[in-house]
């Protein structure tokens, strides 16, 4: 039994204080199938866009070069606007990068800052013709903006960080630990039939291994047991 | 230690520095003796997550000891970011960062005349070179006594070609500023690219004796337009040195801090390139306005646009003592 239900790749960075990190590193497969759904995006926009100020334009009887004057500022803001105003607005998240579930962060782990977000979209033009090859050769998957900024993309990973033990038998290490914590924190998740096979073979597990730590005997669903167990008794 | 009571110990000093590091993130103004507090905590934090780290890794403990390190990491390490100010921005900000890359703007504009005269002989003393830069039509035009700038007014609205002129000005300096990624190698080819080609084309017209009236259609935008352009290649040209050679710093610091400062130059020069689009759209090629008063509009432009920048020269003193912290 795993406790991840999904493993990226992990790529260890050091934070600012040296902690190392690791992050779940968006490859590069990944990360052009989001561009795709960008770019495809971004052309929708400038479609909207250009429909609007058509309407715009013969609605407020504009003279021609007026409406295409604006028509070309708007593509032009929309073009270089459009993955850096998404990522400041949605913490590192593009459309295309929610698909796919993926957000930038700073190098550290941390969120990136506004600054970062805005340099690694205005190189995006290079990046366009060299950032593939870069991103597959870079152990941390990084193009030119990425490492201009200072920035990663990773794959948002649900944090297991929910404290749901509050005893242990004495002397168990972090292995069980991490198994009866991934079975607590995902048994009302589980499927009726997983829940009750997963939940038996944890309580044979742990009466083998600590007789007596669990309360009572076996019943038909192992999942109350186990909670009180390592719960003291918490619902 | 066990697992459980070291979470059961530890876990309100968890609680509270998430909960006031949280808060600390949103407020501007800490105060000393609040940060002090949140970095002795922060310490706790990091001893905690080292042991986490080493001897429960994978759990819960250690995962959210983790998010609290870099959180902690990201309040109390944050570079000084002050409320933006667009006026402070112009004014303060923007001439700093364009007075810090100053060499390299120095660098890409000494490229810049060397090609521009080297485009200049080439056009004046290679016939063929006309062709090849304008385009035979506009040669012919050139035969007949006309420049192609005269169709400006004619064939396309002042408002369309202002904004055209515009977005593939802003274009050119993006370029400019992001060619700084390839090592500065592409700030340089835009800086060398666009003097020669200038060169080139005040070559051809001098040819034609009709450079006097090229220089009277740039005279109001040309000369404030080729400043900003080579103010970006220098942005990048400084982004592009920092990743050659990082100094005493790491790469991946010394980089994004030279990107950030480049990033500076880069938006405080594309609102000129509005106003001028405005200008070469509708005042440049107009008939109606005389040489001199375009020619002051140029020299006024220029003067708006380094005038901050020079003074940020002039106020600062010859030695600035040491500053010593209590």
């Amino acid at each position: 039994m795993t406790t991840d239900d999904f493993s990226p790749e992990l790529g260890t960075v050091l934070s600012l204080d040296n902690v190392p990190v690791e992050l779940p590193l968006a490859r590069v497969g990944s990360r052009v199938l989001a561009g795709v759904v960008d770019y495809f995006l971004l052309f929708l926009v400038v479609l909207l866009w250009s429909v609007g100020m058509i309407t715009l334009s013969s609605g407020l009887g504009l003279r021609p070069g007026w409406g295409i004057g604006f028509w070309i500022l708007g593509a032009f803001a929309i073009e270089y606007g459009y993955f850096a105003a998404q990522e400041i607005v949605t913490d590192g998240r593009t459309l295309g990068k929610r698909v796919f579930g993926l957000r930038v962060v700073a190098r550290d782990g941390a969120a990136a800052g506004n600054g970062a977000l805005l340099v690694r979209n205005l190189v995006r033009s290079i990046d366009l013709l060299f950032g593939v090859p870069l991103m597959a050769l870079d152990p941390l998957a990084r193009r030119l903006g990425d490492r201009l900024a200072g920035t990663l993309v990773v794959h948002q990973r649900k944090a297991h960080e929910e404290l749901v033990v509050a005893r242990l038998p004495t002397g168990w290490g972090a292995a069980e630990t991490q198994l009866v914590e991934s079975y607590l924190r995902r048994a009302r998740e589980l499927e009726p039939e997983a829940r009750l096979a997963l939940g038996r073979r944890l309580e044979r597990f742990v009466d083998e291994r600590a007789p007596g730590f669990l309360p009572g005997a076996p019943g038909p669903d192992p999942l109350p047991r186990l909670w009180n167990g390592f719960r003291e008794g918490q619902p | 230690m066990d697992y459980a009571r070291f979470v059961a110990l530890r876990r309100p000093l968890w609680e509270s520095f998430e909960r006031d590091a949280t808060a600390a993130r949103k407020q501007r103004d800490l105060s000393y003796a609040a940060v002090e507090d949140l970095a002795l905590r922060y310490r706790q934090v990091l001893h905690d997550h080292a042991w986490a780290r080493v001897r429960f890794p994978g759990t819960g403990a250690a995962q959210l000891l983790l998010r609290l390190a870099v959180l902690g990491g990201t309040v109390l390490q944050r570079e000084d970011e002050e409320r933006f100010s667009i006026v402070r921005f112009f004014f303060v900000r923007f001439p700093a960062a364009v007075r810090a890359s100053v060499p390299w703007i120095g660098v890409a504009t000494a490229l810049f005349l060397v090609t521009g005269l080297l485009g200049w002989a080439v056009a004046v003393y290679e016939p063929g070179v006309a062709v090849a830069i304008l385009g035979p039509e506009r040669v012919d035009a050139l035969h007949r006594g006309h420049l192609w700038t005269e169709s400006l007014t004619t064939t396309v609205p002042p408002s369309m070609s202002s904004s055209f002129i515009a977005t593939n000005n802003m274009s050119v300096a993006l370029t400019a500023w992001a060619g700084g990624a390839l090592a500065g190698l592409g700030s340089l080819w835009v800086a060398m690219f666009n003097g020669f080609l200038l060169g080139a084309v005040f070559g051809v017209t001098a040819r034609y004796s009709m450079a006097g009236e090229l220089g009277e259609f740039v005279v109001a935008h040309g000369m404030l337009e080729l400043t900003l352009i080579l103010v970006c290649a220098g942005a990048g040209l400084g982004i592009g040195v920092a990743l050659l050679r990082a100094g005493d710093l790491p790469r991946s610091i010394a980089v994004p801090r030279a990107a950030r400062e480049g990033l500076v130059v880069l938006l405080g020069c594309l609102p000129w390139f509005l106003l001028l689009g405005l200008v070469e759209g509708f005042l440049s090629p107009s008939p109606h306005l005389a040489v001199l008063w375009k020619a002051l509009l140029g020299l006024a432009l220029e003067v708006c646009f380094l005038t901050p920048i020079a003074l940020g020269w002039l106020r600062q003193s010859p030695s600035t003592p040491l500053e010593v912290s209590p």
